[in-house]
C-alpha cells in the first residue's frame, strides 16, 4: 500500500495540474483537477495514517489530545476553500472593473516565450484556480474530519 | 448603468460569504460584516427595483447575460418587476432577520458559520428571483436548500437533527423532480432559456415541437415547487423544520423561501407556459393551457392548506409551533388567488388575482417575520416559548408586547396595516371569481377563506391572552429584555403600519409585477433571445 501509494501520488498530482491547466478550452477544469488531488491525498491518508502529512512531510510536531477541528491540517484546509472562494468570485468581479458582465472571461496569447514558443493566458484560469481551492480544502476538511472521527 | 445593477443582489451576498467566512478569526468584525451585507442586500434590492420599475423612465425589465454569452445558450438574469418585487420581500425579512441574528443566536454559536450560510440563503433566493434559465433556477433552489438544512439543523440536537433529516429527504425528492421536469422540458423544446421556451412554447408548429408532454412536464415541476411553498399535502417538513431553526432563520423560511415557490409557480405558469395550447391528443383537458389544469389542482390545495395550517395553528402549545402552522395557512391565503388567477376567464381578474398573492406574499413576509422575531425576543428573555409558562409580558414589556400586537393585527387583517390590503385584495378576488363563475366550488372558496381568517383571530388571540396578559409568571417575572431586539422588531412593525398608510405605491408596484407577470411578450423581448428567429 505505501509503496503503491509513493509511486502514484506523484502522478495523479502531475494529472491534476495538467487537468487544471487545459481545462479553460479542454476537458479538465478545476472541480476534475481538485478531485483529483484530493484523491491523492486520501491515498497518503489511507496508507500512512492523518498525521503524516504533518510530522512526516512537515516535520512538524502534533499535538495529541485536542479535537479534529483544531488540527492544523484542518485549518489550513478551510483556509484554503475560503482562499478559492474568494478568488473565484474575485475573478468574477474583476470583469465588472472593465464594464463587462460578471464573469466575462478573456486571453491573450503571449508570443516568443523560451521552447514553448507561444502560450495562452487565459483569464479563465483564474477562476478555475479559485473553484480547484475551493474543491480541494472543502474535500479535504470532509475527509479528515469524517476520517478522524 | 442599470445592466450591472441586476446582478448586485447576487454579487452583494456572494462577497457577504467571503467576507463572513475569512473573518471568523475576528468575531466582532464578522457580526459587523454579515450586517453590513445585510444592509447592502437591502440597498441592492432597492437600486434594482428603483432603477427597473420605479424610477419615472425606467426600462420595466431588464436582462444581463452572465459572462457576456448571449441569451439562449448563454444564462441570463432578468430583473422585471415581478423579479424586483419578490426581491424586496426577501429583503424586507432579510434585514431585520440578520440584524436579530447577531442580538439573537449566542456568540459561540454565531462563529460556527452561521453568517456565511445566512448569505448563501440569502444568495440562493436572489438568485432563484433573478434568473431566467430553467436549470439555472433549479440550481438556485438547490444553493437556498444546501444553506437551509444546515441552518435547520444548527442547533444539532436530536429533533433538530430529525427535522433537518425530513427535511433534506423530502427536498431531495423534490429536486429530483424537478430535475427531471427540466430535463423532459429541455427534451421537449430544446432550450432551457425561459424566453426562449415561451416563444417556442406560444408557436409550437414554427420549431417543431409537439407541447403534449409539457402538461405532464409541468405538473412535475408543480410538484416540485408545491412542496418547497410547504402547500398541503406537502406540508409535513413545515413545523419540525421552523421550530429547529433558530428563529431569525424560521423567519426567513417562512417569509422568503416559501415565496421562491409561489414565485416560481407564477413565473412558470403565468410567463413561460401561458402561450400553449392543447392537442387532440391529451384527454380530459378541455381547453386552453396548463394554466387550466393547474387551477383547479392550486385551487383545492389552496383550500386544503387554510384550513390544516389554522386548526393546526389553534391547537400548539407554543409560540412558534403555532406561528409554523399558521405560515402554511397563510401561504394557502396566497395559493387560493393564484389559483382564481389561473382560472380566470377574463384579463382583469387575472391580474387582480396576482395582484392579491403578491400583496399577501409582502404582508405575510413582514407579519409573520415580526412575529417570528418576537418569538425569539421572548424566548431570549425567559428562555421559553411555551404558552403556558409565559403569562404577563405586556406588563414587563410594553415595546416587544406592541410589536407581537402589531404583527397579530396584521395577520388578521386590521385596517390601517398591510395585512388589511392583503386579506381584502384575496377576499375581492375570490368574490370576483365567485361573480364570475357563481358554482358551489368557488362558494365553498369563500366560505374556507373567511373560516380561515376567524380562525387566525382565534388563534392569534389565544397566543396574545396566553402569553402578554394575566399574571407574570417567574420566568416572566425574571426575564430581561435586550433593547436590542426590541428595537429591531418595533422598526419592523413601523414598517407594517406605514406601509399600511402608504398603500398606494406598493399597490402600483404589485400592479407592474402582476403586468409582467402576464406579459409573455415583453419578457420575451427584454430577453431576447436571438434563437429564438431560427438563427
Amino acid at each position: 500500500m505505501k509503496t503503491t501509494a509513493r509511486i502514484v501520488v506523484p502522478i495523479v498530482l502531475v494529472v491534476a495540474v495538467s487537468l487544471l491547466l487545459q481545462g479553460h478550452n479542454l476537458p479538465g477544469g478545476g472541480f476534475i483537477g481538485g478531485v483529483l488531488t484530493t484523491a491523492a491525498f486520501a491515498l497518503i491518508y489511507v496508507a500512512y495514517g492523518l498525521d503524516y502529512l504533518e510530522i512526516g512531510v512537515l516535520g512538524r510536531e502534533v499535538e495529541s489530545g485536542t479535537g479534529i477541528f483544531e488540527h492544523r491540517s484542518v485549518t489550513a484546509y478551510k483556509r484554503t476553500f475560503v482562499f478559492g472562494l474568494a478568488v473565484a468570485v474575485g475573478s468574477g468581479l474583476a470583469a465588472l472593473a472593465f464594464d463587462e458582465p460578471f464573469l466575462t472571461q478573456t486571453y491573450t496569447i503571449v508570443e516568443h516565450v523560451p521552447i514553448y514558443h507561444e502560450i495562452e493566458l487565459a483569464s479563465a484560469l483564474v477562476f478555475d484556480v479559485g473553484v480547484y481551492f475551493v474543491v480541494v480544502g472543502g474535500l479535504l476538511t470532509i475527509l479528515s474530519v469524517v476520517g478522524g472521527e | 448603468m442599470t445592466d450591472q445593477l441586476v446582478t448586485a443582489p447576487v454579487l452583494v451576498a456572494l462577497v457577504s460569504i467571503v467576507l463572513t467566512l475569512s473573518l471568523r478569526r475576528w468575531p466582532r468584525l464578522q457580526r459587523a460584516a454579515s450586517v453590513a451585507g445585510g444592509v447592502g442586500y437591502a440597498v441592492a434590492v432597492a437600486l434594482v427595483a428603483w432603477g427597473v420599475v420605479l424610477a419615472p423612465n425606467a426600462p420595466g425589465a431588464v436582462a444581463y447575460q452572465i459572462g457576456g454569452w448571449p441569451a439562449p445558450f448563454g444564462i441570463t438574469l432578468v430583473a422585471d418587476a415581478l423579479s424586483a418585487f419578490m426581491l424586496v420581500v426577501a429583503a424586507s425579512v432579510g434585514l431585520p432577520a440578520v440584524v436579530l441574528s447577531v442580538l439573537f443566536i449566542d456568540v459561540d454559536n454565531q462563529r460556527v458559520f452561521y453568517h456565511p450560510l445566512f448569505h448563501s440563503l440569502l444568495l440562493g433566493i436572489a438568485g432563484a428571483f433573478l434568473t431566467g434559465d430553467l436549470f439555472n433556477l433549479f440550481v438556485w433552489f438547490e444553493v437556498m436548500l444546501m444553506a437551509s438544512y444546515v441552518l435547520v439543523a444548527f442547533y444539532s440536537g436530536a429533533q433538530h437533527t430529525a427535522a433537518a433529516f425530513r427535511y433534506l429527504v423530502l427536498n431531495v425528492i423534490g429536486g429530483v423532480f424537478l430535475l427531471l421536469a427540466v430535463g423532459g422540458l429541455y427534451a421537449t423544446t430544446g432550450t432551457l432559456n425561459m424566453a426562449d421556451m415561451a416563444q417556442r412554447l406560444a408557436d409550437p408548429g414554427a420549431y417543431g415541437i409537439d407541447p403534449a408532454p409539457v402538461f405532464g412536464l409541468s405538473a412535475l415541476l408543480f410538484a416540485a415547487f408545491a412542496l418547497k411553498a410547504g402547500l398541503v399535502p406537502f406540508q409535513f417538513w413545515v413545523p419540525g423544520a421552523y421550530r429547529a431553526a433558530p428563529l431569525p432563520v424560521s423567519a426567513m423560511l417562512a417569509g422568503a423561501s416559501k415565496k421562491v415557490g409561489i414565485y416560481a409557480i407564477i413565473r412558470l405558469y403565468f410567463t413561460v407556459f401561458s402561450g400553449t395550447s392543447a392537442s387532440a391528443s391529451v384527454p380530459w383537458i378541455a381547453d386552453g393551457s396548463p394554466l387550466s389544469v393547474l387551477a383547479p389542482g392550486l385551487l383545492i390545495m389552496g383550500v386544503a392548506s387554510v384550513l390544516v395550517g389554522a386548526l393546526g395553528a389553534v391547537s400548539r402549545d407554543t409560540i412558534e409551533g403555532m406561528l409554523a402552522y399558521s405560515s402554511i395557512g397563510q401561504v394557502g391565503f396566497i395559493a387560493v388567488p393564484v389559483a382564481i388567477a389561473a382560472g380566470a376567464g377574463s384579463e382583469e381578474l387575472r391580474h387582480l388575482g396576482i395582484v392579491a398573492a403578491l400583496v399577501y406574499a409582502l404582508h405575510h413576509a413582514l407579519a409573520k417575520g415580526l412575529l417570528f422575531f418576537s418569538a425569539a425576543a421572548v424566548r431570549s428573555a425567559t428562555g421559553t416559548n411555551r404558552m403556558a409558562e409565559l403569562s404577563g409580558l405586556a406588563s414587563r414589556s410594553p415595546a416587544l408586547a406592541g410589536a407581537f400586537f402589531v404583527g397579530s393585527l396584521s395577520l388578521v387583517g386590521v385596517p390601517p396595516l398591510t395585512g388589511f390590503f392583503g386579506k381584502f385584495l384575496v377576499f375581492a378576488t375570490a368574490a370576483d371569481g365567485y361573480a364570475a363563475d357563481p358554482a358551489v366550488g368557488s362558494g365553498a372558496v369563500l366560505l374556507v377563506l373567511l373560516l380561515g381568517a376567524l380562525l387566525t383571530i382565534l388563534y392569534t388571540t389565544r397566543a396574545w391572552v396566553g402569553s402578554f396578559w394575566g399574571p407574570k409568571t417567574p420566568s416572566v417575572e425574571a426575564a430581561t429584555v435586550d433593547r436590542g431586539q426590541v428595537a429591531v422588531l418595533v422598526a419592523v412593525a413601523a414598517a407594517i403600519i406605514l406601509l399600511g398608510i402608504g398603500f398606494d405605491p406598493v399597490y402600483r408596484f404589485a400592479s407592474a409585477a402582476a403586468d409582467a407577470a402576464v406579459d409573455t411578450n415583453g419578457y420575451v423581448d427584454a430577453v431576447d433571445p436571438a434563437g429564438g428567429d431560427g438563427s
